[in-house]
């Protein structure tokens, strides 16, 4: 009999706490999950062999690359049991370049014919970084920020290692708010050249503007969507400010925040379906996640995600889409923190003034600025490196993805 | 089995107050914003003349707003209330500029600036200025004046 009634007591039990609350329960409740998805096993570096180059400038382009892929330290270069061959050739500056596995199949087999030899080497680089791991080299990535260096604030754009920098933008009275898209070729800002806000975009490479928002009010802190043909930002022509995506061949746009608040800063996940931006509701400005709705459909989803700070801006998604870096106010100083998507320990990456994270696109650093610099901040080494300085007041990095 | 009784007596309180948390009735906020009733969505910008492009005048003392507030004091609408008074002679337009010190991250000063000045046509519009003379922009710290206040500017 008293056995009888302990299964109805566990019957209830099991039925009251179990079943489909996993994912909304907060992580601390969780107690009969055992902790999150296991650590990834330290993986060896790979193996890469890299043969001489034939050709006139053979030697530089082989010194070049091997410069290259030392300094992002992906792979162990060495003749001994290697598990990826480099072999190629180069003329006149040109490289060509070819991957091969350990078994002797071509990987790769590409010819870079840009202007320059370190140029080539580095595409050459971030192409056999692809290849190997999966994951995009940093080499032709770039970084765009703003920088007062010329008086007003305008747009910056610049390499990861801060060597050349370019100023995409001479407007008058400035722009600010700067975001690359995902193959570095278009930007998109918010331009002061009519006296008020307005958001424009770039094709850098043919050097014509268009402008995206002439609403009244203000519009600022564009993103674009990973697939490049959208753009989500703030505008305010309804009476208060709104997070809206606006597509860039129609030029329509959707309203996908609800709020009576001051919301800004929004940023994609990896997929385009959802964006991240903060909002201040009256009582600071906390992180809010949207759905972005299907063209056919004006129903999405808006919730809070609880993040432990009370003073939340500039979130930004991981390049895998399992973390998201933002800037906290944590007594007083701004903070750089990176938070694991969507239940996961936050983590302080850099405080005392550090603001506006952005990712790699390999998603294993982080460029933020602090104190009117640059930095890049390895997140696996916590190492940081000081790419940009004395160029003015450097603010809102951003780097491609 | 007289072990595992115990466990389940501290546990089903919890389950069960767990449960009650999904009905609970969304409690009413303390001290925040009080959301207009009616939100006016801006006119035309044409033939708004910027401040940055000069020759304008302030048609009333700036507004001081404290941290990062976006809410009305009585403060604020007392220093508005000789402009509300003179608007129906001329029916002029205003631009209202806001803007906020250095230090708060950039976008969120752009939001909180067009917010205060949102906040501050809502009320003119409330004591009577129609919405079409009125515009608003949020210049964050991008140009001076860099501090907590909200400009009034008239137009020419």
């Amino acid at each position: 009999m008293s056995a009888f009634r302990l299964s109805t007591i566990l019957c209830l039990f099991a039925v009251l706490l179990a079943p489909a609350k996993a994912d909304v329960l907060p992580s601390w409740l969780r107690f009969w999950k055992g902790g999150s998805a296991a650590k990834p096993a330290k993986i060896e570096p790979k193996r890469v062999s890299i043969g001489a180059f034939a050709g006139g400038t053979g030697t530089s382009a082989k010194q070049a690359l091997v410069a290259e892929l030392t300094t992002t330290r992906e792979f162990q270069i060495t003749e001994e049991k290697p598990d990826f061959i480099i072999t190629g050739s180069s003329v006149g500056g040109r490289i060509t370049g070819k991957v091969a596995n350990a078994a002797g199949k071509e990987l790769l087999d590409r010819t870079y014919a840009a202007p320059g030899l370190d140029e080539n080497a580095k595409a050459l680089a971030d192409d056999v970084i692809l290849t190997i791991t999966g994951k995009p080299g940093l080499a032709t990535s770039r970084i765009v920020f703003v920088s007062d260096k010329s008086g007003a604030k305008q747009v910056y754009l610049s390499d990861p290692d801060g060597k050349e920098v370019l100023q995409v933008t001479h407007h008058s009275h400035g722009a600010v708010s700067p975001t690359l898209n995902a193959d570095g070729t278009a930007v998109a800002y918010t331009s002061y050249s009519s006296g008020f806000p307005v958001v424009q975009w770039m094709d850098l490479s043919q050097g014509w503007e268009r402008t995206v928002t002439d609403t009244p009010g203000s519009s600022f802190g564009a993103a674009f969507s990973p697939d490049g043909q959208r753009l989500a930002l703030v505008m305010s022509f309804l009476g208060n400010p709104e997070v809206f995506v606006t597509d860039l061949t129609t030029s329509t746009a959707a309203c996908i925040s609800d709020t009576t608040g001051a919301p800004s800063s929004p940023a994609w996940h990896p997929d385009g379906k959802q964006v991240i931006f903060a909002d201040d509701r009256g009582d600071g400005p906390r992180l809010y996640v949207a759905e972005v709705p299907a063209t056919n459909q004006t129903e999405a989803q808006l919730l809070r995600w609880r993040t432990g700070y009370s003073f939340c801006t500039d979130p930004e998604f991981s390049p895998d889409g399992h973390s998201v870096a933002f800037t906290a106010r944590i007594s007083g100083e701004l903070a750089v923190v990176v938070k694991g998507w969507p239940n996961g320990p936050a983590k302080v990456i850099q405080a005392g003034g550090a603001s506006h994270p952005s990712w790699s696109p390999n998603g294993r650093s982080l460029c933020y600025a602090q104190h009117g610099n640059l930095y890049v901040h390895s997140l696996s080494s916590g190492l940081r490196r000081l790419v940009l300085e004395k160029h003015g007041q450097i603010s809102e990095p951003r780097w491609m993805k | 089995m007289s072990s595992v009784l115990p466990r389940f007596i501290l546990a089903l309180p919890l389950a069960l107050l767990l449960g009650a948390c999904e009905h609970m009735p969304k409690l009413p906020k303390f001290g925040g914003e009080q959301e207009p009733n009616v939100v006016f969505a801006l006119g035309t910008r044409d033939g708004f003349k910027s401040p940055l492009e000069g020759a304008l005048k302030p048609a009333c003392p700036a507004l001081q707003f404290e941290n990062e507030g976006y809410s009305l004091t009585g403060a604020h609408k007392k220093a508005l209330a000789p402009l509300i008074a003179d608007w129906s002679k001329a029916k002029p337009r205003y631009l209202i500029a806001g803007h906020t010190p250095p230090g708060l991250p950039e976008d969120f000063a752009r939001s909180l600036s067009e917010r205060r000045a949102q906040a501050v046509r809502q009320h003119l519009i409330e004591s009577g200025i129609e919405a079409a003379n009125l515009q608003t922009v949020g210049y964050g710290y991008d140009t001076p004046p860099t501090s907590n206040v909200v400009v009034i500017y008239q137009q020419l």
